[in-house]
């Protein structure tokens, strides 16, 4: 597992890995001193290439720059910088396996519910989707859960109470059979509430739930195709408090 | 509002001052100051930096109306983030293309994601061979260091690290595009990385 994740930093710092993989490399350098270095000074080579791409912008961005930066606060100093929660690796780094085997981008697009026409929204859907999986990732108290599926595969759920919000990651082996279809729940004040539902031959998904700390539990299940008000037959529970 | 750093009185616009001018001011000093807020700080920041930030998302991104917004979200974010910047773990100019390459390849997903739905659809994808894009970057690094430091690379650390930096492919997309093993594409990667690193002679002491 290590040895795995020493062997990313190079994709790591060309941003040639996916969220899962750069926030189990995150962790691991925030354990490993050395390692930092090591990271710092290959990123240090990979900006130098920034060099060889010198092209003259619009003189009005310089403008257009001012201006926002006038108008916009800064961010105080960071001051979580390093929390020292070895678990979250070995999870992230387990997380990072699932998500690599969906495929996090073109999963996202699948599910009916969000089934956007126009490309130009489905990329800014897209944009808007990575950026709270990552920002949900890199919390502070991220917590990670996952648990096998009833007929092979996994479900991983991470969540974080300061951000509110989770994301359920699935891969499953195989889609059901007889054209039904999986389901995604949380469980609110003992109640199952859809989070989406797959669609047909469809066995994996990345999804981002919010208002994580009013659930209990997420669940996934196997439902008729567009699925059903309440779980059938329940694959996976992943408790959440 | 903003506190005002010390270097009020320096009003360049131009980043390489001429022989007998100012002491000239490094990244690192100017973005400590921007840290504080000093926008003036910024502003020479800018100069100093904002081609580089530009040219990079553009080379990625190949697209200038889009590099354009996606270059002044960067550099807006360089001032919100500015007092995050830790020297001990690198160097300014570092810090701030680390935001840009990382914006740039965010965008450059997020349009393969559709492009790959969109290709499902029935609806071809516009390819560009990966070897033309090499070269054309290549040819425009002449006469840096860095150019002369990619030379020393083998043809297939090279190519990893340039399909991965100036295109902004996964290493996953590497590999397939490639067509070799993802361990292969990975170890190059850190290789390529690490010749690179000593021949440019980059140093952190964290």
């Amino acid at each position: 597992m290590t040895a795995d994740i020493h062997s990313l930093v190079g994709a790591y710092v060309l941003d040639a890995v996916d969220d899962l993989e750069r926030a189990a490399v995150d962790r691991h350098l925030r354990e490993c001193d050395a390692c930092r270095t090591d990271a710092a000074e290959l990123r240090e080579a990979a900006a130098r290439l920034a060099d060889g791409a010198w092209s003259v912008p619009p003189p009005r961005l310089r403008d257009n720059v001012l201006a926002a930066v006038a108008t916009t606060r800064q961010l105080p100093v960071e001051t979580l910088r390093r929390s020292r929660r070895p678990y979250r690796a070995r999870w992230l780094a387990a997380a990072a396996a699932v998500v690599a085997a969906v495929g996090a981008g073109t999963a996202v697009f699948t599910v009916q519910e969000q089934r956007v026409r126009e490309e130009r929204s489905v990329a800014e859907a897209v944009r808007t989707r990575e950026s709270e999986v990552r920002d949900i990732l890199a919390a502070p108290d991220v917590v990670l859960r996952d648990q096998p599926l009833t007929g092979g595969g996994k479900v991983t759920v991470a969540y974080s109470r300061l951000r509110d919000s989770g994301v359920i990651m699935m891969a499953a082996d195989a889609a059901p059979d007889g054209g039904r279809v999986f389901q995604l729940w949380t469980v609110r004040s003992g109640t199952p509430v859809s989070e989406g539902v797959l669609a047909v031959g469809q066995t994996s998904i990345v999804k981002v739930v919010a208002g994580m700390s009013s659930a209990s539990a997420v669940g996934v299940s196997v439902e008729p195709p567009g699925g059903s008000p309440a779980p059938t037959v329940t694959v996976a529970g992943v408790k959440t408090i | 509002m903003a506190e005002r750093g010390m270097s009020r009185r320096a009003e360049h616009l131009t980043p390489v001052p001429g022989p007998g001018s100012d002491v000239p001011v490094g990244a690192n000093d100017l973005l400590l100051a921007v840290g504080r807020g000093d926008e003036e700080a910024f502003a020479r920041l800018y100069d100093l930096v904002a081609p580089r930030v530009y040219g990079l998302i553009r080379r990625v991104l190949r697209d200038p109306a889009q590099a354009e917004e996606v270059a002044q979200e960067v550099l807006v974010e360089v001032w919100r983030t500015a007092a995050r910047f830790d020297q001990a773990s690198g160097s300014a100019t570092s810090w701030v293309f680390t935001i840009a390459h990382r914006r740039a390849v965010d965008r450059v997903r997020a349009e393969q994601a559709s492009a790959e739905r969109a290709v499902r659809a029935g609806v071809a994808a516009i390819e560009t061979p990966y070897d033309e894009v090499a070269d054309e970057v290549a040819g425009r690094l002449e006469r840096q260091q860095v150019r002369h430091c990619l030379d020393d690379l083998t043809d297939l650390q090279r190519q990893v690290v340039i399909m991965a930096y100036y295109q902004g492919h996964s290493y996953p997309q590497v590999a397939e595009l490639l067509k070799t093993p993802l361990g292969t594409v990975k170890t190059r990667m850190r290789d390529g990385l690490i010749r690179l690193r000593d021949c440019l002679g980059v140093e952190v002491t964290a």
